[in-house]
């Protein structure tokens, strides 16, 4: 019994840390009808900005949660406003292709600014400290990383569903030209958008950098990830991005305990599962 | 004009290609091409490795050179992809009668490395390559390892944790054919230097692993001594940095214990003080020559020659007695004198092995420690060493059939 209570303990965590890295990528898609390949590429950049920052506060990561999405959101505005926004008109290849290049080009100043080599990133203080739970020793730092999930995932609920702002989104979405007849600048609600997605990719490297390595491929290590959960939960589904990254998450962990032999396929099979029974992913829309 | 510019770079070229095999052919110089990964994610090791080889050829030179010609390191990017490796060196061989090659890293490029050198009949020598197969089932004359493989290092480990008497061992390693093979050599040896020892959990993970919890969690349930581990990279510092503070605390015996580079992304010493690791190459391997080589080394480039720039510095210096025991540069002819020749270096006795090409040497034990003369962080300090027999796997078991000219 106890047993089983903190593998679920592990698949929460993780399940924290997958919906983090999803959230933005899911949000982008599901508003934008842009699948982000530069996603990973920014929340990279958010745990190399947190490295720099941590370097200077010994090791507190507080500052770091609260600039590297602030920086992010700059860098996303940016993107959108002088190139998604030029190469729309082309088509998805065209904004495929873009945030493709942009993978490529944020990996190589990365490697260039930072060194292509792992570096350190350790939390001090509070975090870095462990509880006991049933019986066992358990760090701190993976209960923020779920909490800091539920916070992100309400938060964008929220503004969502109970605000104003929600309102034209969601509007925006659906019939762009009459919410642009309606005086609402359209275009800025959209890079609003895309520049939110990557403050969320930002925080999401933040988060992700003390527990595992910060280095110049951690981007392409998430990215695949991050696109399972939505392809699972349903591209561009905010819901489906929650229950797929609990279901990949708990998967995961009690997959490692039960059939030690699937560990390294488990994801793949659920995707392929989900693929099967439903195509457009548990929550998805049917296009 | 432009007709005028157009036609003086084609003739610009044309002599600039001309002159090519020319001047390889009038240089007198032996040229040794290292197949490393110069660029993308393997950089930094790729870097360190030719800057070991680099190093020998300037040792080399500076006492007069190789049969009295200089030794040329040709750098060549594998970008770790045995196909690109395979591509450029043959260039090298056709148009630079390049016969001498040698590569630390990647067991997939040394594999095709080592099937391009018998097919051109020139050499193959690797420092770092540690697949077993290749010295085993996949051996050839013209492929030789001056340096362990994956059955010396497990076998060095499982005679140490043997020695210190440790009763119950967790191991774990990356699911594919390296992880699997260490694992294999690791059980086989413990089980006969201490029969009663208990492995008490053997989990494999998916390289690239990012949440090692349910791995932790079963290490620690099954209440090991030590644990065992021959993960490198980011599947050994995540395994630490998540594993201490869930309270995995016990001893770590891993090949790549004492690579610098990891301890400092760790970036917190407490992870790693008191692991343990063995190697054919350290830094503090604690014998005269090795001392005396450390200082020269520290003298002329301002840093030291950490494991793997001394592994590919012993590695071509064995490879350059050979060369000139042979007298020759003839391919055949150097073959026939490193098989069996012993070569006394920094890092002890080395023997090459004729039946298959596989170098007998000790391997050096180190434990992490909190302070030593080389780092301000945590680095190794010598813990002694295990012999050539102990950790020898003997001729008729590699699996080697050696095909005689």
């Amino acid at each position: 019994m106890n047993e089983i209570a903190v593998f679920f303990l592990h698949g929460l965590a993780y399940a924290g840390l997958l919906f983090l890295v999803s959230a933005g990528l899911t949000l982008v898609f599901g508003m934008m009808n842009v699948l982000n390949f530069a996603h990973a590429a920014m929340y990279m950049l958010g745990a190399y900005f947190s490295y720099s920052i941590m370097l200077r506060m010994s090791g507190q990561i507080w500052l770091s949660l609260i600039v590297c999405p602030i920086a992010l959101f700059i860098i996303g505005a940016l993107i959108e406003r002088f190139l998604l926004r030029k190469v729309h008109a082309n088509g998805h290849v065209a904004e495929l292709l873009l945030t493709f290049g942009l993978a490529y080009i944020i990996t190589e100043l990365v490697k260039w600014y930072w060194g292509n080599y792992p570096l350190a990133v350790n939390v001090t203080g509070f975090l870095n400290g462990t509880v006991q739970i049933m019986g066992i020793t358990y760090p701190i730092y993976r209960i923020f990383i779920f909490l800091c999930a539920i916070f992100v995932g309400l938060l964008m609920a929220f503004i969502l569903y109970k605000t104003r702002l929600g309102i034209i989104l969601r509007a925006a979405v659906n019939d762009s030209e009459t919410v642009n007849t309606l005086g609402v600048n359209v275009p800025l609600v959209f890079m609003g958008v895309f520049a939110f997605g990557a403050a969320l990719s930002g925080f999401a490297g933040v988060i992700a950098g003390p527990l595992l390595s910060t280095f110049p491929g951690m981007a392409h290590d998430i990215l695949l990830d991050a696109f399972v959960v939505i392809v699972v939960g349903g591209f561009g589904s905010l819901g489906g991005a929650v229950v797929a990254s609990l279901l990949i998450g708990e998967l995961q962990s009690f997959g490692v305990l039960l059939f030690p032999k699937l560990s390294i396929a488990l994801m793949y099979m659920l995707m392929a599962a989900v693929l099967i029974i439903k195509p457009s992913g548990l929550f998805g829309e049917e296009q | 004009m432009k007709r005028s510019i157009i036609k003086s770079l084609c003739f610009l070229s044309a002599v600039l290609i001309l002159s090519l095999p020319l001047y390889a052919a009038a240089a007198d110089t032996i040229k040794i091409g290292a197949t490393e990964p110069l660029s993308g994610t393997f950089k930094d090791i790729g870097e360190r490795y030719l800057d070991g080889v680099v190093y020998a050829a300037k040792v080399i030179n500076a006492k007069g050179g190789l049969l009295g010609k200089k030794v040329e390191v040709v750098p060549i990017d594998s970008e770790l992809k045995p196909d690109v490796a395979t591509r450029k060196a043959q260039n090298l061989i056709m148009k630079d009668d390049v016969r001498f090659f040698c590569g630390g890293t990647g067991s997939s490029v040394g594999a095709a490395m080592s099937q391009l050198a018998e097919r051109e009949n020139v050499i193959m020598y690797t420092y770092g390559m540690a697949a077993a197969t290749m010295t085993g089932a996949k051996c050839n004359r013209n492929f030789f390892r001056p340096c362990a493989n994956t059955d010396q290092q497990s076998y060095a480990l499982a005679e140490l944790i043997a020695r210190k008497g440790y009763g119950k061992v967790a191991i774990i390693a990356q699911d594919y054919s390296f992880g699997q093979e260490a694992l294999a050599a690791f059980k086989k040896k413990l089980a006969q230097a201490n029969p009663s020892a208990k492995i008490v959990a053997e989990l494999y993970h998916p390289a690239g692993t990012k949440d090692y919890a349910p791995y932790i969690s079963q290490i620690i349930a099954a209440k090991p001594d030590v644990i065992f581990t021959p993960n490198w990279g980011n599947d050994l510092t995540i395994l630490l940095k998540q594993g201490r503070p869930m309270g995995m605390s016990q001893k770590i015996f891993s090949y790549y214990i004492n690579d610098e580079v990891t301890i400092q992304a760790l970036g917190d010493d407490s992870l790693m003080i008191g692991n343990m690791g063995a190697e054919v190459y350290t830094l503090s391997i604690p014998t005269k020559k090795n001392e005396e080589f450390v200082a020269s080394f520290y003298k002329d480039m301002g840093y030291y020659p950490t494991w793997l720039r001394g592994k590919a510095y012993v590695a071509t210096m064995f490879w350059a007695e050979a060369v000139k025991k042979a007298g020759t540069t003839d391919v055949d002819a150097v073959i026939k004198a490193w098989e069996g020749l012993t070569y006394d270096g920094p890092a002890g006795l080395w023997t090459m092995r004729a039946c298959d090409h596989q170098a007998q040497m000790p391997l050096w034990y180190t434990e992490i420690v909190a302070k030593t003369k080389f780092f301000d962080h945590a680095f190794e300090a010598p813990a002694g060493m295990a012999e050539a027999k102990d950790v020898s796997v003997p001729c008729a078991e590699t699996g080697c059939i050696m095909k005689k000219k």
